[in-house]
């Protein structure tokens, strides 16, 4: 069965190439990339074998404990189509463990298999330096080629199996979203370190920790032997070891899971009540604002704003505290950035609607109704984020007389905005992604203007709000006098909710005169 | 063209006709482009109230733009729709009151639940929330989705969220129905259902104006009937004026100019083995 198998993967292999000329053109290129950067890595490692055991350590085991973190994660994060799935199976009556190892060897055919397999052997030219690293090493290698196979064999099965439902779908999205996420602080934190001096320490420091994880323990174990550690390096090899247990033992498992199991039965009933609806009045607006909730809770499209409106003040201290603005400065920022992109998130919320919005035409719902609900959940999350971050912004900053500045500049910022986004929603709509389509999707047609649409109203509120942020300035400069910065907070509330109620009622009007127009928009993309 | 339904009632109809002076909907002289093609080409129809109307033409024909104008959905290029004596685009407040809509093709808010959707559609109409509940649970049975109510929209099958759409139409108890394929990709059972429902509702008083592929169907529910081909009323009135001697299928066929079907495909017939 095993050679069988393994022919069918052959088989595959070779049909890869059996496709258009472009699409072999481009999966040649992608190979040459992918061998260009093994051989990069196998250079390198090869080149460690002149260098003092302790720095090439610091070297290796991040290197691979990376390696090993992206054959576990990148299946996960952006689902894999598998042919090789045991499901396939199924119907032949396999034994399981015959079935597992078989389709585990199969793993050793492949592009990755044959990259992992040059770096493991590469690691080897590395520690061959006397005989125990090079046994060490040796074994190491084998580790580390069946662990990483493994892995990717298992996140896989996880990828195409658990995570096959439509809600575990969109979950699956924002995983990708999040490790794309958590890779900024880390190209910060390369930007920011002295290479001269201080990068090798932030290396080693990386090399210490992950080496008694299963991560790097394969690829420290040489080290520590090369170091004149052998009991380390015996103890790293059993940490690795046992971690390919774990994984060939949940491989295992998951086969037998699979093939029990054949399609996952997802139970759809959400509640037997009412949810959001039964917590506002039955108004047009009341029922907007609820129907606007759910979908922020149960819509990937709106999760994918909310992440947005979390990684944009991220992003910004990232990239500030590099350019040396002080941490304490820099407390001040996350609130009022939240609620920019908070506000921000609805500019464009009935091209969300898709033409579901027809509904919304035949009730002849008051466009300020309409209007009015759509800013609830934005305010719902705001009102909050406001009153509570910005005290505890204001004592990281070191000083707690900034609080009605903040307050100020923040609510400026989230009420104006949605009246700007009110107003825009109703009359510059522009395609975004389908409903039911992933966050991530392309919409089908971008047409021109959404870069534009998006940028202003994005500087339109801040514009609006800029007679706050001067105030709340002048009382961050004549630190003492805290007139302006009750001035800030008066006028940024006041001047927001003026503004919101304005937005409110303009959009509403345009709303009322353009429904039809709005809806066959809708239809258009 | 339209003819007025006033005229004497054929023995042979169903004589649920009401007379003229109670007029649910009338539409006149509607016309609608799309660039240089005309998709519905002064469209006028007179349904009286307390009848089940039936609009059939081919694919493409215009039926589907005519009820969206007609319900407020798609703004026309000329003519006017009014219901219950209320102009739907001068005077929508009133009239999109009178009327319960199901458009074609067009989404739901399919992230909500069915009995969410349903509480959506009666609160936008102005219901309070036990009125809303109890006719929610009332529809439920009716169209036999109690078992569904709990689930998202978006899971549903076609056929389902048809069923929950038809729902949201009716809660507000409207004069006047304007349904768009309501048969479409529901099983037969259900829409015998339907049917009944309809065919009661009708019996109350209420106004039925649908449109449908099925001939059989249509013939078979319908009092009135108007065929529409090339965004043009060909012929309308009683199904029994309409059809005359044979079937309404064969009537529609002779109108639309249908009968060359498989001419020039003759190499079809001749089987290559």
């Amino acid at each position: 069965m095993v050679a069988q198998l393994l022919g069918l993967k052959l088989r595959l292999l070779a049909n890869t190439f059996r496709r258009r000329p472009v699409q072999v053109i481009g999966i040649l290129i992608g190979l040459v990339y992918c061998l260009g950067a093994t051989g990069v890595a196998m250079a390198g490692l090869s080149a460690l074998r002149q260098v003092a055991p302790a720095l090439a350590g610091s070297i290796a085991v991040p290197l691979g404990s990376v390696i090993l973190l992206g054959f576990l994660l990148v299946p996960l994060a952006f689902g894999a189509d598998d042919p090789m799935d045991p499901r396939t199976f199924a119907l032949y009556g396999l034994p399981v463990p015959r079935l597992a190892s078989a389709l585990a060897l199969c793993g050793l055919v492949g592009v990755p298999a044959l990259v992992i397999t040059t770096v493991a052997g590469a690691q080897v030219v590395t520690w061959a330096r006397d005989p125990l690293s090079t046994v060490v090493a040796v074994l190491s290698g084998i580790l580390i080629v069946v662990t990483n196979l493994l892995g990717a064999r298992v996140s896989t099965s996880i990828a195409s199996f658990l995570l096959a439902g439509r809600r575990a779908r969109e979950v699956t999205g924002l995983f990708a979203l999040a490790a794309i996420v958590s890779l900024a602080p880390l190209f910060a934190l390369l930007a920011s370190v002295n290479w001269d001096g201080g990068g090798l320490r932030v290396l080693k420091s990386v090399a210490d920790v992950a080496g008694w994880t299963p991560l790097g323990a394969a690829w420290s174990a040489p080290a520590e032997s090369a170091s004149g550690n052998p009991g380390a390096a015996v103890l790293k090899l059993l940490i690795a070891l046992a971690f390919a247990g774990v994984l060939w033992l949940s491989w295992r498992g998951l086969v037998a899971l699979m093939l029990g199991r054949p399609a996952r039965l997802e139970s759809n009933t959400v509640g037997a009540g009412l949810g959001w609806f039964g917590w506002f009045p039955t108004t047009s607006a009341g029922s907007v604002a609820a129907r606007s909730i759910t979908y922020w809770v149960r819509d990937p499209r709106y999760h994918a704003a909310l992440a947005a409106a979390t990684v944009a003040p991220v992003l910004f201290l990232i990239v500030l505290s590099v350019a040396g603005v002080p941490i304490h400065v820099l407390a001040l920022l996350p609130v009022p950035v939240i609620c920019l992109f908070l506000s921000w998130a609805i500019h464009n919320d009935v091209a969300y609607d898709s033409s579901a919005l027809w509904l919304h035409l035949a009730s002849h719902t008051p466009g300020w109704a309409d209007r009015v609900g759509r800013v609830v959940p934005a305010l719902l999350i705001g009102a909050p984020l406001v009153l509570i971050g910005s005290p505890i912004s204001a004592v990281l900053y070191g000083d707690s007389e900034v609080t009605p500045s903040l307050i100020g500049v923040s609510s400026s910022l989230l009420l104006a905005g949605l009246g700007v986004s009110s107003v825009f929603s109703a009359r510059f709509p522009y395609p975004s992604v389908r409903p039911g389509d992933s966050p991530f999707a392309q919409p089908q047609s971008t047409g021109t203007g959404a870069g534009i649409i998006q940028s202003v109203s994005l500087f339109a509120t801040v514009g609006l709000s800029l007679p706050a942020i001067w105030l709340a300035l002048q009382g961050l400069v004549r630190a003492g006098d805290n007139g302006w910065a009750v001035a800030s907070l008066l006028v940024g509330v006041g001047l927001g909710l003026v503004l919101l109620v304005a937005g409110i009622l303009w959009g509403g009007r345009i709303f009322t005169r353009r429904a039809p127009e709005l809806l066959a928009f809708t239809l258009r993309y | 063209m339209a003819q007025p339904t006033a005229a004497p009632v054929p023995a042979d109809s169903p004589t649920r006709v009401a007379p003229s002076d109670q007029i649910a909907l009338v539409v006149s002289d509607l016309v609608k482009r799309f660039g240089d093609t005309i998709a519905v080409d002064h469209v006028s129809l007179t349904v009286p109230a307390g009848t089940l109307y039936g609009i059939v033409g081919p694919n493409g024909a215009g039926k589907t733009t005519t009820l969206s104008m007609v319900s407020g959905l798609l703004r026309p290029d000329g003519g006017s729709v009014s219901v219950s004596g209320a102009d739907v685009w001068s005077d929508p407040g009133l009239a999109k009151r009178n009327m319960g809509v199901l458009p074609d093709r067009l989404r739901l808010f399919d992230r909500l639940t069915g009995r969410q959707l349903l509480h959506y559609a009666g609160t936008l109409r102005g219901l309070d929330a036990r009125t809303v509940k109890q006719r929610s649970s009332d529809l439920a049975t009716a169209f036999g989705l109690e078992d569904s109510l709990g689930r998202v929209v978006s899971d549903y099958s076609a056929g389902m969220a048809k069923k929950i759409a038809i729902a949201c139409a009716l809660i507000h108890s409207p004069r006047l129905l304007v349904l768009d394929e309501p048969f479409e990709s529901v099983d037969p059972v259900s829409a015998s259902n339907i049917t009944a429902i309809l065919q009661k509702y009708v019996a109350a008083g209420g106004t039925v104006v649908l449109s449908s592929h099925s001939m059989e169907l249509i013939q078979r529910v319908c009092d009135l009937v108007a065929i529409v081909v090339n965004g043009r009323v060909l012929a309308s009135g009683t199904m029994a004026e309409v059809r005359g001697t044979g079937s309404l299928e064969e009537r529609f066929l002779e109108l639309a100019g249908v009968d060359k079907t498989g001419e020039g495909m003759e190499w079809l017939h001749s089987f290559s083995d």
